[in-house]
């Protein structure tokens, strides 16, 4: 009793309506990241005049004139650097402090531990305005204030909420008996942990830091407040960009996106990692 | 290996945490913010001081955030803050003495203002700058017949806007009633002061309501995105606007790049006059300068005529002392101070000043009146009934205040009155 006949017209039909809207949802949802960014750049790169003139241009012109001027801005690259070395001190500083507190939260029972979870995500509860003027107070007092550490441990705090709950659905999902048979052959606590744990972990741990490394590079109000003459590129730009000519708008956009893309492009495959896509 | 690693991560993070000793005098400003500004103010303006200046601009949150830590901790880097007047009161109780500079070339009036409600002199006046209207030269062909554009009256600018709301079936008429958009000074400083010959007290008056249906008549022929406005400059450039009204240092971009397609002139004029507000941004210096002297220094040097010029040049605010204007200023100078002169020189002018003595709940005041305009203009709620809510919000402002009125109201003894 098999049924070797073609499945009715019906159903292929139905298949074939899926697959298309399938694809066309596939196709917005690109165009809906790709076409404000093409943008961005077709306008960064045109010059003031068709910025705002109409109709829009499709292709750049290739005038560098409001590129230009935005590169000569005194402290651009400056500001640039500070944003890198902020943003990497913020990953180093999330997984180190994160890491480590994701482990513990999946392979130990300890008293308080509901308590600590939700205290983890508490940092993320005060608005970073209502934090920056003790803040900057206490940090001018001891003398961290207006150094890249200084904003980039308020940055790590920020980010290690995700930091601690990221890592600790990972060490969850690495099976404890791989760790009790590194030991049974040998390995203490801490070479199980670097020899088995930490190979099978880390594409979500480098994951988390990307994560970090965004939430540094996009924060505005604790870096216009904490730093002065070591600004960071986002609130470097961010205050002045606002209320600066549409064409400088486009140019200071697009800086602040390049230098993102370009990382989470370099580090892609670990954040699908992240998302239990496997790493091919 | 593992000690190594220690060392390397003490290095870099003795490394991150020195900072360079600051020599120069830190300009705090939280006026000059777009680019361009920040880069002629320290290109043009600051260039030219011996001292060394570190001009630094910040919006005016993190500006008052940052001042107030620094004056928490009781030390700090800034050295010469430079704000609104507005932006000053929070901080009177924290600002140095600065009777010892030589200000005598700028205007009494001013100097009081900088007194901040004090008997010391809390800031000094950098520069001042207020609003105007500005329209395409397309625009001029619908003028209502008879109307002289350097002495329009609102009802005329109603006319004028439904001329071209008709005539190119779009409504033309820009206001910057957006986030950033300055829309409280035109209530505080313009509409009402020219239909009640007052900011506060007359606020639920009769005339209020007329002024507030004067400006829904003209709403109807006002581009409906305006609520997403802040600069006009860009929606004249763009076409999106004929006929605006904003600040002068944000209609200067437009002057500049098509100076033959705009014009500039006075605010219309009311039933009470031709109300105006002047807008004066000062300097002052921190109890916790390092450096007072330099700061000082810094202020002096502001004050001198080339520096004022300069500073117009830079940022659109005009001078604060008498100066002899060079004949090459740029077209958005000569167009907005024509339209200055007719305004404040007119029969019927009504100059408005900012809200004096309200401490930090400036805010609030302008809020009263943001709100005031989208309960009525946005919610089309019955303007009575807003106007009498409104009202009560005001008054509490002000008692809470304790702040006398100001011009255009009359003075008065204790808390200004909201009739």
């Amino acid at each position: 009793m098999t049924d070797t006949s073609p499945p009715p017209a019906p159903q292929l039909e139905a298949r074939r309506a899926g697959r298309f809207l399938f694809y066309a949802g596939v196709a917005l949802l690109v165009l809906w990241v790709l076409v404000p960014i093409w943008f961005l750049f077709v306008n960064a790169l045109s010059a003031p005049s068709e910025v705002t003139g109409f109709p829009k241009r499709i292709w750049p012109s290739f005038d560098l004139a409001s590129v230009q001027f935005f590169l000569q801005f005194q402290g651009v690259t400056q500001a640039l650097w500070n944003s890198v070395k902020v943003a990497v001190l913020t990953m180093i500083l999330s997984i180190a402090m994160g890491a480590p507190a994701g482990y513990a939260l999946s392979r130990f029972d300890f008293p308080g531990k509901e308590f600590f979870r939700v205290l983890v995500i508490m940092t993320r509860a005060f608005p970073l305005p209502l934090l920056a003027l003790p803040l900057a107070v206490m940090f001018i007092r001891t003398g961290l204030d207006d150094t890249v550490l200084g904003l980039a441990l308020v940055h790590a705090m920020l980010a290690l909420p995700f930091a601690v709950l990221i890592t600790f659905s990972l060490f969850s999902g690495i099976p404890v008996e791989l760790e009790e048979a590194a030991w049974t052959l040998g390995c203490n606590r801490l070479q199980a942990f670097i020899k088995v744990v930490l190979p099978l972990a880390l594409p979500g741990i480098m994951a988390s830091a990307v994560f970090a490394f965004v939430i540094s590079w996009n924060e505005v109000f604790a870096a216009a407040v904490l730093t002065i003459e070591n600004r960071t590129l986002t609130a470097f730009l961010l205050q002045s960009l606002n209320v600066s000519p549409l064409p400088l708008k486009f140019a200071g956009g697009a800086a602040l996106v390049m230098p993102a893309l370009i990382f989470i492009f370099a580090v892609r495959k670990y954040l699908f990692a992240m998302w239990g896509i496997a790493n091919r | 290996m593992k000690s190594r690693l220690k060392l390397t991560l003490l290095a870099t993070a003795s490394a991150l945490i020195s900072t360079n000793a600051i020599a120069e005098t830190l300009f705090w400003s939280s006026q000059a913010t777009p680019i361009e500004e920040t880069q002629a103010m320290r290109e043009q303006v600051l260039s030219g001081f011996d001292g060394g200046v570190s001009f630094q601009p910040a919006d005016p949150g993190p500006w008052l955030t940052r001042i107030q830590a620094e004056l928490g901790a009781g030390s700090g880097s800034i050295g010469v803050l430079g704000a609104l007047h507005g932006d000053f009161t929070p901080l009177a109780g924290n600002l140095a003495d600065l009777s010892g500079i030589d200000a005598s070339a700028v205007s009494p009036g001013f100097m009081e203002l900088g007194l901040l409600g004090t008997d010391e002199q809390k800031y000094i006046p950098w520069m001042q700058a207020t609003y105007v209207m500005a329209a395409h030269t397309n625009a001029l062909e619908y003028l209502p017949d008879g109307a002289d554009l350097m002495a329009l009256s609102y009802d005329e600018l109603i006319a004028w806007a439904a001329n071209m709301h008709e005539a190119t079936g779009e409504p033309r008429f820009g206001f910057p009633a957006g986030p950033q958009g300055l829309k409280h000074r035109f209530f505080q400083g313009y509409l009402l002061p020219a239909y009640t010959g007052s900011m506060v007290t007359e606020f639920r008056s009769d005339s209020a309501e007329e002024a507030w249906t004067a400006f829904l008549e003209l709403w109807e022929h006002t581009n409906p995105a305006s609520t997403n406005y802040s600069f006009m400059q860009e929606q004249l450039i763009s076409g999106d606007a004929w006929l605006v009204f904003d600040h002068t240092a944000r209609l200067a971009d437009a002057f500049n790049q098509q100076p033959d397609d705009f014009v500039a002139f006075p605010a219309p004029a009311g039933p009470a006059g031709r109300g105006f507000m002047p807008v004066l941004a000062g300097m002052a210096v921190p109890e916790t300068a390092q450096d007072k002297d330099a700061a000082m220094d810094l202020i002096s040097y502001m004050l001198a005529p080339e520096t004022q010029i300069a500073t117009l040049r830079a940022t659109n605010f005009f001078p604060v002392i008498d100066v002899d204007f060079p004949d090459d200023m740029p077209p958005s100078v000569q167009a907005a101070g024509a339209a200055i002169a007719a305004m404040s020189g007119a029969d019927d002018a009504l100059p408005a000043l900012l809200p004096v003595g309200l401490g930090d709940l400036g805010g609030q005041f302008n809020q009263v009146y943001n709100d005031t305009f989208e309960r009525i203009v946005l919610a089309r709620q019955p303007v009575r009934a807003v106007l009498d809510d409104q009202a009560d919000a005001l008054r509490r402002i002000l008692d809470e205040a304790g702040a006398p009125c100001w011009a255009p109201d009359a003075a008065s003894d204790g808390p200004c009155p909201v009739n």
